[in-house]
């Protein structure tokens, strides 16, 4: 079976390429979107960057050069490591489990039950609502009250011991924050699963049950290897959003309690805007985007060869 | 699809070329760092200001009538960063809410030492402002907010929970804890407490903090300038184990790591708890909470056995000042020096239950706030401990520790020692 994916995957690397003829590319056609992504991108980014070797309190004209002081209280500072390991843990969990579960939503809506079209839109609903008012409705649902929300539904059901105090417990903060963001977003992974899933063609199935291939060998050898492009948009995705992840966080637990569930973006965010370190809160900004770029680059570097491998 | 027909190459390029050259343009253009000079003025206040400030802009459009303005609010934590936000893009209100004195992002003394206040020295009103608050006011001798007075910190208590509990008002830290166990027992939560809004975690310790260490040392914040007092060595530590010891006596609500303000308001507005500790400014909140607001007194929330020593909390309530970038300065500095009159401060301090800065009689003070007065009047109030921090690092650091300390994560000496590490960072 294997050999049979692997000689579709290079067909279509095979497949010939669109050499370039005698007409000149139209270079000018990009010269407006680049001037804006300069203006707009560009330009602030890198004249912003250099606020991290000051400073700044972020407002008013008063500022001095600092050097990488910035850089060298970032690495002695307390908070921004535990935000730095809050960041790490909640990737992992949202990377992990959101394309888990993403995965089996597509695998479970690519069968050719009645209400697959019903369930994919129920599905991917969380995914169109706003991430605030989605963090409004499951602080609601984490009431700590016993008879409010989660905990009401736990004893309702006779599990009331383990009713929780779920956003202020600070040992379970993170997790209840990365379980809403897993609730919101396990249907854009399972959207991306079931195009992927899409393209396996059908063929290949069918002669592998000619072979006698079971369900999860078919899984295995074909639709798996096949899921590669997927599964790297997925696992890029999940990655990125869940090294910058803000907004649920903000409007969730604010960080707390205490630093429970501070992470990076939080971090900088209240340096710049509570704390009055605008200087600072660059240097962490730099460092944050430097590790995104770094972890994506490695990232795709894998799984590109992984896909080149299947 | 017609249009790719009918315009040509080199047109669609000098279209787009236009488009993007207006786009940058428009994009450089007004970026000098002021205000709109056109329009109604523009203000932003402080959520627990609205009626006050309100009032004061309608009175005045009243008797000015090419005066206009366009007013929002923004909740304490937004004021600290959506305003801020707008103060670093050079597009400040015209008019805004600024805290006294110093120790937040948003105080007068952050905000006035990068030039983004006006001076109002030279208004009348200022030389009525009493000795002991011209911290909150002043920065280098000069003036850079207005405030309508000063709201004092305390319990906020329900009558009818007390009355069920067969309890009075207490006067010393024996009879609170003594007060409390009978609510409790009666089935009342005695104090609600809403930690996960991070403002909300700090007022027990205020409360307590006059007693604890300003009745004791009355200059602590000048040792604390200096650099020979802490907050591990002080009476704060005292404070922060009595506050401990409202929870491990289960004195709180459940939880109150994961309840909010809001919710907290409305325990004690429905009677479910007895007391809350708060600031007077938002009485007007738990009246809208209660379906008998005439049920909820407030009294001095005691920290110590010795009734001399319990002294309050008093601080000068959140201003308004003029953005020194802004066009309409000199407009926005004609309605401060509006408020500055004495009947304009006790209006606006009556409306949200404030004692007014300053009066020429009989101030009209809610009679919730008279068990106060005294106090006041015998100089046993201290300023918000806030607003004599030297960065705005330490109260979020407080809010903090508070959390960890509910949650059990920290320990009474760990909380102060990251105060103080604090309260030594730079400005």
């Amino acid at each position: 079976m294997t050999v049979t994916a692997q000689a579709v995957r290079r067909d279509a690397v095979k497949a010939p390429r669109r050499r370039g003829g005698g007409i000149a590319p139209p270079w000018l056609f990009a010269v407006p979107a680049l001037l804006i992504y300069v203006l707009v991108v560009l330009y602030p980014a890198f004249s912003g960057a250099g606020s991290a070797f000051t400073d700044w309190s972020g407002v008013g004209a008063q500022r001095s050069f600092v050097g990488l002081d910035n850089f060298q209280q970032l690495f002695h500072d307390d908070q921004a490591l535990g935000a730095l390991r809050n960041t790490l843990l909640l990737t992992v969990a949202i990377v992990v489990v959101q394309n888990g579960i993403g995965l089996l939503l597509a695998l479970g809506v690519h069968t050719g039950i009645k209400s697959r079209m019903v369930l994919r839109v129920i599905f991917f609903a969380p995914v169109v609502v706003s991430p605030v008012m989605v963090s409004f409705l499951w602080k609601y649902v984490y009431n700590p009250a016993p008879d409010a929300g989660l905990n009401a539904a736990l004893g309702a059901i006779g599990l009331g011991g383990l009713r929780q105090d779920w956003l202020g417990n600070p040992s379970i903060a993170l997790w209840s924050v990365a379980f809403t963001v897993i609730w919101q977003c396990a249907g854009y992974s399972m959207v991306i699963f079931l195009a992927g899933l899409e393209g396996v063609p059908a063929e290949l199935h069918e002669s592998a049950m000619v072979d006698g291939a079971g369900t999860v060998a078919r899984f295995r050898h074909i639709t798996w290897p096949l899921l590669a492009p997927a599964v790297t948009i997925n696992l890029m995705l999940s990655t990125v959003g869940g090294l910058t992840l803000f907004t649920q966080i903000i409007a969730m637990t604010n960080g707390g309690p205490g630093y429970a569930t501070d992470t990076l973006s939080t971090v900088l965010y209240k340096q710049a805007f509570v704390f009055g370190k605008f200087g600072y809160s660059t240097a962490v900004a730099l460092v944050l985007a430097i590790f995104v770029a770094a972890v994506s680059f490695i990232q795709i570097g894998y799984l590109r060869s992984r896909e080149t491998a299947a | 699809m017609a249009l790719d027909r009918s315009v040509s190459r080199r047109r669609l390029l000098q279209l787009a070329g236009g488009a993007t050259l207006a786009g940058a343009l428009a994009a450089c253009g007004g970026g000098n760092g002021s205000s709109s000079s056109g329009g109604p003025l523009k203000v932003i206040g402080a959520g627990s200001q609205e009626a006050g400030l309100r009032k004061a802009l309608d009175d005045y459009k009243k008797a000015h009538s090419d005066f206009d303005f366009n007013l929002s609010f923004s909740p304490a934590d937004q004021l600290q960063t959506a305003l801020r936000a707008q103060l670093a893009a050079g597009n400040a209100p015209d008019l805004h809410a600024v805290y006294p004195g110093n120790g937040s992002a948003m105080s007068m003394v952050q905000l006035s030492k990068a030039n983004l206040l006006t001076d109002l020295s030279s208004q009348s009103w200022t030389q009525k402002i009493p000795t002991g608050f011209k911290g909150a006011f002043q920065n280098d001798g000069k003036t850079f907010i207005f405030s309508p007075g000063t709201s004092v910190l305390g319990a906020i208590y329900n009558k009818k929970a007390f009355a069920t509990a067969g309890v009075d008002v207490p006067t010393t830290w024996s009879e609170l804890l003594s007060v409390c166990d009978k609510l409790k027992k009666k089935g009342i939560v005695p104090i609600a407490l809403g930690a996960q809004t991070p403002w909300v975690t700090q007022l027990i310790d205020y409360a307590l903090v006059p007693g604890t260490v300003y009745a004791k040392t009355p200059d602590f914040d000048d040792k604390m300038t200096a650099g020979t007092a802490s907050f591990a060595d002080s009476g704060w530590a005292d404070a922060m184990d009595k506050y401990l010891e409202l929870q491990k006596k289960g004195f709180f609500n459940d939880n109150p790591n994961g309840t909010t303000y809001e919710q907290a308001t409305s325990m004690v507005g429905t009677g479910k708890a007895a007391m809350a500790v708060q600031v007077s400014a938002v009485l007007q909140a738990f009246r809208a909470a209660s379906p008998t607001p005439d049920d909820l007194g407030m009294f001095p929330f005691p920290a110590t056995d010795v009734a001399a020593d319990n002294w309050i909390p008093g601080g000068v309530v959140v201003g308004i000042a003029a953005s020194a970038k802004s066009k309409k300065a000199e407009e926005a500095k004609k309605f401060i020096e509006y408020c500055g009159q004495p009947e304009v401060v006790n209006a606006w301090a009556e409306a949200v239950a404030c004692v007014p800065l300053y009066s020429d009689g009989d101030a009209k003070v809610d009679p919730v706030l008279k068990p106060f007065l005294p106090y006041l009047k015998d100089n046993k109030a201290v300023p918000f401990m806030d607003q004599r921090w030297p960065n705005a690092e330490v109260q979020p650091t407080h809010f903090a520790v508070v959390q960890e300390l509910l949650g059990g994560k920290s320990t009474v000496p760990a909380a102060l020692k990251k105060m103080d590490e604090a309260y030594r960072k730079s400005a």
